[in-house]
């Protein structure tokens, strides 16, 4: 990546959008009588306003840039781990009464360091080495853990909301004309000397390490580097540098772990522009962010059906920059060749034999035919069917990323953007009408009009890969929940009925019914998906995920196969989102298809295993957690049942991500590869087992005479092992029968 | 005429001048070797001929068309095929599958009307492998994993066949029968190798046609015997004492 390309793609793409808004905002001051003309001292205001919050962003990017430099691991718990601190520093300073600096030298300079070392330590260098997918999906893991414990350390209080104080109160510095308060100029203040401290830091004998380390642990090890060391630092300055922003950005867009969180957005925005490397211009980006962002919250007031549109500014910027940067060729040389464990994907009969068992077990089920004693007939029933067909629509959803992400490797955080657009097409097509039902063949006409939205993605986005490819899909599903889902010519305003189904005229408007009908349609899917996974398509995805250049040298257009797949997953999640909406029967549609909500159903298909269609079945568990909870109250069950329920629920798929550093490859291949042998015809799997018993029961022949003495056993399993077959022979010779 | 002419390529990485103004031709139905020490820009003068590495100059003809602006899976589809020197497998994908993916998009005509299967089967025979087909390839050696890379490229019946490095890892055995099955490949199907190898006797053994590449320039080029003799190659193998710093040794 030579200066000029990065000069030409990020200058351009900053000077563009600068001079874009110089021109509106002169253009804004000479309009007509009626409007206030913007004076120069309102844009030198808002240019300040706009450079303090430009640096709370670089706050965030530099930590992101540090320690992605220095281990290669994108942190996406950035944001959390600042949200942590900040309230952190509340309990300190406003729930205790601790002086400030006392409380943010605790903070910052003690905790913040800790929460640092201990992912590093505990999480962090496990994954050297690990495929990239879980790198990132364990930080994603991390992130939404550390969110959970915030919202659940400190629940939100609608009676006395916590507001941490900005520094020095509401004071102005005085600055002739321009009003700045005392909090932001600290902030600038606070940026500059961050900006001074890394310099310095990264010219250091630590920081040329740091960057030693990122491009060869081992190599830099042996020219002295301790890469221990390196990588503990640089996670400690990445958590300090959050705990900053934190403190520093509460007071100003306030104390709530999910606004905190959204940050991000901005934050990966400004990374991006620094190509996740430079800190000079991870600061550019954050500051023309800021900057950018108070002109337009300062000089254009968006009318009528737009009046939301602000929010749209950073999933914009992030989506142009990760566009606009230079991107790599097909690479050659990236497999890195781990052994795994011989896999068997399941055969078409054996899935619909799995769809078969479910369909007959939620029959039997919802007819209270079997009911264990818990499945009382009554008003619990119906909150059950509710969770259960709530939780079928999201295993639907989950499901379009076993070809998409399992398969083809493209990492995709944006289901539910997909699956919103389809429930958008079932609302504006159908629901709108007085029509009580609709025939189920509209879900196969919603998968064929959903599928151009993906081919689309993966047409803009087909040039990017791994990380970037992944940001791109957190800045799309941004887009989508921000601009188009909130705007009042979808109807997703407010509360939406969506009209349910009927088969060849048979109305299915009971909740069981609906029931059925998703599960039913979860089967067919599993069994389309099985027999994908066997065509010539599903190799060729996987074909791509292993080697896009080798694919590319057998005559595969890598773009086309990535536009068929996104395609393919965009129709499914598309088709998923209809009947979410249908299973929920209103939706307040603005806050259901949102990347808050993306988030566990990727880490929970990925504790899943991504590649494996059954894994949406994990989707389903925070479903099946509530329903339980809630019968267990209702049942009068002990307080803290329910409580250890409640706590597995809201942690599971945080920590379930974070266990991934362990088990990379998902539950739904453990637990087949622990359990096929059980199965009546899966005689190779017996054997398997058998061959990895008795292998387990032999002496490892590299210990003997280390750590192990010679016995005569040991000397006939290694002539076994070396080929020896004459068994009396060797019997003979060792005087062992 | 020439199958494949690489005419004056030059690819610069920064500072480094990878390849400097090569030229090389492989008749057609024949076996080329291009050898040279480590760095001397063998494979990438490979991924400038299959598309993956622009060259900052040069062009590549194929089959009497400039195949230069063409995208990787384009220059594939005129029947250029290659192998990796560090494997480019489709690790979890069976040995059969690994093959699969390059035959299902042949033309039923390119295939002479045979199922996909069959071709498959038919590769994975050659290198004697139809045994293993259902093994996952991600468990194989590498030894092994590289001869699945030779029957994946061979199924997809190429005008073409550019082999980095096939031969190593492999024992004695394994390297007499690969040279056994390129010859009869070449004698029966009428394709054109381009190899790039470490193993001399594989090379002297094997190919029509040498090119020696060192420092990113064509230093020698010919039969194999004329190549062996030529002084340059021998000073690019084994080095020799620029005079300058034994001039620069004896006034000091």
């Amino acid at each position: 990546m030579n200066l000029v390309q990065r000069l030409r793609s990020t200058l351009g793409l900053s000077v563009g959008l600068f001079v874009a808004l110089g021109v509106f905002v002169v253009y804004k001051g000479r309009q007509a009588p009626g409007v206030p003309a913007i004076t120069a001292d309102q844009v030198a205001t808002a240019l300040f306003i706009g450079l303090a919050i430009g640096a709370l962003y670089a706050l965030y990017a530099t930590g992101i840039v540090v320690v992605y430099t220095t281990t290669g691991i994108f942190n996406f718990a950035q944001a959390a781990v600042a949200a942590f601190c900040a309230f952190l520093y509340w309990q300190f300073r406003v729930g205790w009464h601790w002086p400030a600096p006392f409380a943010l030298c605790i903070v910052v300079l003690v905790i913040a360091p800790l929460i640092g070392l201990l992912l590093d330590r505990l999480i962090m260098r496990k994954l050297e080495g690990a495929p990239f997918v879980v790198q990132l999906l364990v930080t994603v893991g991390v992130m939404y853990f550390m969110l959970i414990a915030t919202g659940q350390i400190w629940p939100p209080d609608a009676s006395t909301p916590r507001r941490l104080p900005a520094f020095y109160g509401t004071k102005n510095v005085d600055l002739g004309p321009i009003n700045l308060t005392y909090h932001r100029a600290i902030v600038l203040g606070v940026a500059v000397l961050v900006a001074i401290a890394l310099r310095i830091l990264f010219r250091s004998r630590l920081g040329v390490a740091m960057r030693a380390v990122v491009d060869n642990r081992s190599l830099a090890a042996l020219t002295g580097a301790k890469p221990d060391v390196v990588s503990a630092a640089a996670w400690s300055i990445g958590s300090v540098l959050a705990a900053i922003a934190g403190i520093m950005i509460a007071p100003e867009i306030g104390l709530d772990p999910a606004n905190l969180n959204s940050v991000l957005v901005v934050a990966f925005a400004a990374a991006v522009i620094g190509q996740l490397k430079s800190l000079p211009w991870a600061l550019a980006g954050a500051l023309f962010l800021g900057v950018s962002r108070q002109f337009l919250v300062t000089f254009l007031k968006f009318g009528g059906d737009w009046t939301f549109a602000r929010d749209g500014v950073a999933p914009v910027v992030l989506l142009l920059a990760v566009l606009a940067l230079p991107q790599s060729r097909l690479e050659v040389g990236r497999i890195t060749r781990n052994l795994k464990p011989i896999e068997r994907t399941s055969k078409v009969w054996e899935s619909a034999l799995g769809g078969v068992v479910l369909f007959v077990l939620f029959l039997t089920l919802s007819g209270g035919w079997l009911h264990f004693g818990l499945w009382d007939p009554g008003s619990w029933n119906q909150i059950a069917l509710n969770r259960a067909n709530e939780a079928l629509a999201v295993a639907f959803i989950g499901m379009s990323l076993v070809p998409l992400t399992g398969w083809a490797g493209q990492l995709n955080f944006a289901p539910l953007a997909f699956a919103g657009w389809g429930a958008f097409l079932h609302l504006r097509f159908v629901s709108n009408g007085d029509r009580e039902t609709v025939s189920v063949w509209w879900l196969l006409l919603i998968g064929v009009l959903s599928a151009p939205l993906g081919a689309a993605v993966a047409m803009v986005a087909s040039r990017l890969r791994g990380l970037y490819l992944a940001l791109a899909s957190i800045a799309f599903t941004e887009l989508m929940a921000r601009l188009f889902f909130p705007h009042p010519s979808t109807g997703f305003r407010g509360f939406n009925t969506f009209v349910p189904f009927d088969v060849f005229g048979w109305g299915l408007v009971t909740r069981r019914q609906l029931m059925m009908l998703l599960v039913a349609i979860l089967g067919l899917a599993m069994v389309a998906l099985t027999i994908l996974r066997e065509s010539r398509y599903g190799r060729r995805w996987i074909a791509l995920n292993n080697s896009e250049a080798a694919a590319a040298t057998l005559g595969i257009g890598v773009a086309s196969t990535k536009v068929i797949v996104y395609a393919v997953s965009a129709a499914m999640a598309g088709v998923g989102g209809a009947l979410y909406g249908t299973a929920f029967g209103t939706v307040d549609a603005t806050r259901t298809f949102t990347l808050e909500l993306s988030i566990p159903i990727v880490l929970l298909m990925a504790i899943g295993g991504m590649a494996y269609p059954v894994a949406a079945l994990f989707t389903t568990f925070q479903f099946i957690f509530r329903a339980l909870e809630e019968r267990l109250e209702q049942a009068g069950a002990p307080g803290w049942i329910v409580k250890i329920l409640e706590f597995l629920r809201v942690f599971g798929p945080g920590l379930g991500a974070i266990g991934m550093v362990v088990n990379q490859r998902g539950a739904a291949f453990e637990t087949g590869r622990q359990n096929a042998r059980y199965l009546p015809w899966r005689r190779d799997a017996k054997e398997e087992f058998a061959a990895t018993k008795a292998k387990a029961r032999e002496p490892d022949i590299g210990q003997l005479g280390l750590s192990a003495p010679f016995t005569p056993t040991d000397l006939v399993a290694i002539e076994r092992r070396l080929g020896v077959t004459d068994e009396l022979a060797i019997g003979v010779r060792h005087g062992v029968a | 005429m020439a199958l494949l002419e690489v005419d004056r390529v030059s690819v610069r990485f920064g500072g480094l001048l990878a390849v400097s103004s090569a030229s090389l031709t492989v008749e057609a139905g024949t076996i080329t070797g291009l050898i040279g020490p480590n760095g001397a820009g063998k494979t990438t003068l490979f991924n400038v001929v299959t598309g993956l590495q622009p060259p900052t100059n040069g062009d590549i003809i194929f089959n009497g068309r400039n195949i230069s602006r063409l995208g990787v899976h384009q220059r594939s589809r005129l029947g250029i095929a290659r192998t990796f020197q560090k494997l480019e497998a489709f690790n979890s994908l069976s040995a059969r599958d690994n093959v699969l993916v390059g035959v299902e998009r042949l033309s039923r005509s390119r295939r002479s009307n045979r199922s996909v299967h069959t071709v498959a089967d038919e590769a994975l025979a050659h290198v004697g492998l139809s045994e293993l087909s259902h093994i996952t390839v991600g468990t194989m050696p590498t030894a092994t994993a590289r001869l699945v890379e030779l029957a994946r490229a061979i199924a997809t019946e190429p005008k073409l066949l550019l082999l980095d490095e096939a031969s190593s890892g492999l024992n004695d055995d394994e390297t007499g029968q690969i040279s056994e099955l390129l010859k009869r490949l070449v004698a029966e199907s009428g394709v054109s190798v381009l190899l790039v190898e470490h193993d001399m006797n594989f090379v002297m053994g094997l190919c029509s046609k040498l090119y020696v590449l060192d420092l990113g320039q064509v230093i020698a080029s010919g039969s194999p015997e004329h190549v062996r003799a030529d002084h340059a190659v021998q000073s690019a193998y084994l080095g020799t004492t620029p005079p300058s710093t034994a001039d620069q040794a004896v006034t000091a």
